[in-house]
């Protein structure tokens, strides 16, 4: 996690110094009542630095690399096709539908990644879109985004 | 107003059919989540905050309020029957819980883990009835400056104590100011931070962050992992689950002792259920005439936390309610909905809102009741749950996160802002960052700016207006203590972690 704390300070210190010089230079600090919409974040952006760098500073000094957070091998894998799926789901939800691509994004999910058959994947995908449409569109009365097949 | 007949008009709203019902809904699905390992209660009260918002608020907060004691019951099953705590306010359970469990006296252990946790929830709400309104009066006097240190109190003791490190608890709630700054500043009318994108006029919406931050993250956290354990099996029939004289003997003053150390760490910012449980463990192994009997399966060490994260749940509430302060996560999360639904939690609210806060009030004891039930006589019910393979709820919460982010504002932009959130939620708790904080100082930001400028607008002596009147000034130095002692703490270790370093260095 050494090394995860070293990059992760590093980009939190880029971070806090443009919000810092945003602040400073777009927004106004003081005006002739009192403090401006600049006046909070440029402090926010200062703090946020003296904690990036007070991080940076430890991570740097602790002795050992310390142990590993990212997931490897099979965990790793199954994390990324869940967030690739997912994101695929939500950029095809305006051409899918929310209702059909519920049931697409379950059935994928349900079948290829966690290889259940093809009978619970099917009662799983088509019971539970049904039912998030029942309890979103009737009771709740949200507009469901619409697919190029008209539901 | 006297009390009895604001309960009155509290047990009239509660006993509405709808509103028993909501109550019912909370109660069932928090002992799911609550039972469910890889969704806690934060997580399950930011998934259901969207289906709350064509609800009237009161019923709203009746669900979320039953759901959030729920799960402190529900947490105790899994912990008994797995050895995997349900939520993170039953961890202790497992210690004792589990062990009583392969000795075959899993029945009792449910048992009195749920006597226990009916009579601390309903004495904490007996406290929250009576300490709310006083401390809603005493916050009534509050001007900018107590707002304000109010607020920096709150913000650092919740960093201070969530996590193992302190300084990424501290970056965590000072990114979710940062992130609160973002959009139309209402004092001035600039816009802040939008980077010219028109969807961030309005800054980050605080329903797609959480349920990214804590349903999406979680999901993520669980879908790593594709193992199973194993759930011990017992009889659960009513007379196997209900605790003998012996056990009630044993457990009686843990209940009392685990119901009024849990009630105050429940009312303190930044120690909620979790802590209550671990601290209640501890303190009944140092008072028991037989702390070697604890971790072999002593009853007490299931009977004190479980009642003691019951009573912190009910004082959560009462700084949430009365300050606007939440005294958890989870009550972060309900604060950031109440704003939703355009209440204003604060002293105030005892006053505009009477039938909101004692509908919530009568309905938390009428919840207690449910669960009491639900958990003594259909424990099997919730064993059977427990046997859903993960790898269909899985799918079926993002499915639920999705829609959930989709249903406030109907713009597939907050179902993307949902699942970035749920990435960062994820990293974040994998590099000890707390998303707790994030969204928190993210509720938060708005409110501490604001009071911040007023006070010094009214100022004739700058910052130092915090110090200038008493309450402000108890209240930041209180909050300054708060920083103080973890830095203290963590530059003491490393200079002896130096020290040692050295001696050990070849001369």
């Amino acid at each position: 996690m050494r090394t995860a704390d070293r990059i992760g300070a590093a980009i939190l210190l880029v971070v806090a110094v443009a919000y810092t010089a945003t602040a400073a230079g777009r927004y106004t600090y003081w005006t002739a009542t009192g403090p401006g919409s600049g006046f909070f974040p440029f402090w926010l952006g200062l703090v946020l630095a003296a904690l990036s760098a007070l991080l940076l500073v430890s991570a740097a000094r602790r002795p050992e690399p310390g142990p590993a957070w990212l997931p490897t091998g099979r965990g790793a894998v199954r994390l990324v096709v869940v967030v690739a799926v997912t994101a695929a789901f939500i950029a095809l939800l305006p051409v899918l539908g929310m209702v059909l691509g519920t049931g697409l994004f379950l059935g994928v999910l349900l079948r290829m990644l966690e290889g259940h058959s093809w009978r619970a994947t099917l009662g799983v995908a088509v019971g539970a879109a049904a039912a998030n449409w029942a309890l979103f569109v009737l009771w709740l009365k949200v507009p469901f985004p619409v697919g190029v097949l008209g539901f | 107003m006297d009390l009895f007949s604001n309960l009155t008009l509290g047990f009239t709203i509660a006993f509405t059919p709808f509103n028993l019902l909501m109550a019912f809904l909370g109660v069932i699905l928090g002992t799911l989540i609550g039972a469910l390992p890889g969704i806690g209660p934060v997580s399950g009260v930011a998934l259901l905050l969207p289906i709350t918002f064509g609800m009237h608020p009161t019923s709203g907060i009746i669900m979320l309020a039953a759901l959030y004691a729920g799960s402190m019951y529900g947490g105790t099953i899994t912990s008994v029957l797995i050895n995997t705590p349900g939520e993170s306010a039953s961890v202790v359970t497992c210690i004792d819980g589990y062990q009583m469990a392969l000795q075959g006296r899993a029945g009792p252990a449910l048992g009195m883990a749920a006597f226990g946790s009916f009579i601390a929830g309903t004495v904490g709400v007996v406290f929250l009835m009576g300490m709310s309104p006083l401390l809603a009066r005493w916050a009534l006097s509050f001007g900018p400056a107590e707002t304000f240190a109010l607020m920096l109190l709150g913000l650092t003791t919740v960093t201070g104590l969530t996590g193992d490190n302190a300084v990424k608890g501290y970056i965590s709630m000072v990114l979710g100011l940062m992130m609160s700054m973002v959009g139309f500043d209402i004092i001035s009318g600039d816009q802040r931070y939008t980077g010219g994108i028109t969807e961030m006029l309005d800054g980050f919406d605080f329903l797609p962050v959480a349920i990214g931050l804590f349903g999406m993250g979680e999901v993520l956290a669980g879908a790593e992992d594709a193992s199973r354990a194993e759930i011990l099996s017992a009889r659960y029939g009513l007379r196997d689950v209900l605790p003998t004289a012996a056990d009630w003997m044993r457990s009686r003053w843990a209940i009392v002792r685990g119901t009024v150390l849990g009630f105050v760490i429940g009312v303190l910012p930044g120690a909620g259920p979790t802590i209550a449980s671990f601290l209640a463990y501890t303190v009944e192994k140092k008072v028991s005439a037989r702390p070697e009997e604890f971790g072999r399966g002593a009853i007490e060490g299931v009977a004190a936390p479980e009642s003691a994260n019951n009573a912190a749940s009910a004082g959560a509430m009462v700084p949430m309610l009365t300050l606007g302060i939440p005294g958890s996560a989870t009550t972060a999360v309900m604060l950031g909905g109440l704003m939703m639904w355009g209440i204003r939690p604060g002293p105030l609210l005892f006053e505009k809102n009477p039938d909101f806060v004692w509908g919530l009030i009568a309905s938390l004891y009428i919840a207690n009741v449910m669960l009491l039930i639900l958990n003594i006589a259909f424990i099997p019910a919730f064993v059977r749950a427990l046997r859903i393979p993960y790898s269909i709820l899985m799918p079926l919460i993002i499915v639920f996160c999705i829609t959930g982010a989709y249903s406030l504002n109907n713009k597939v932009w907050d179902v993307g802002q949902m699942l970035v959130f749920g990435v960062v939620g994820y990293a974040m708790k994998k590099l000890d960052y707390s998303p707790a904080a994030m969204t928190l100082a993210l509720v938060l930001g708005p409110l501490a700016e604001r009071s911040l400028r007023q006070a010094l607008i009214i100022s004739d002596a700058g910052i130092l207006i915090l110090f200038q009147r008493p309450i402000a000034a108890v209240l930041t130095t209180l909050a300054l203590i708060a920083v103080a002692v973890p830095a203290a703490r963590a530059l003491r270790a490393a200079t002896i972690a130096r020290s040692a370093k050295s001696r050990r260095a070849p001369a």
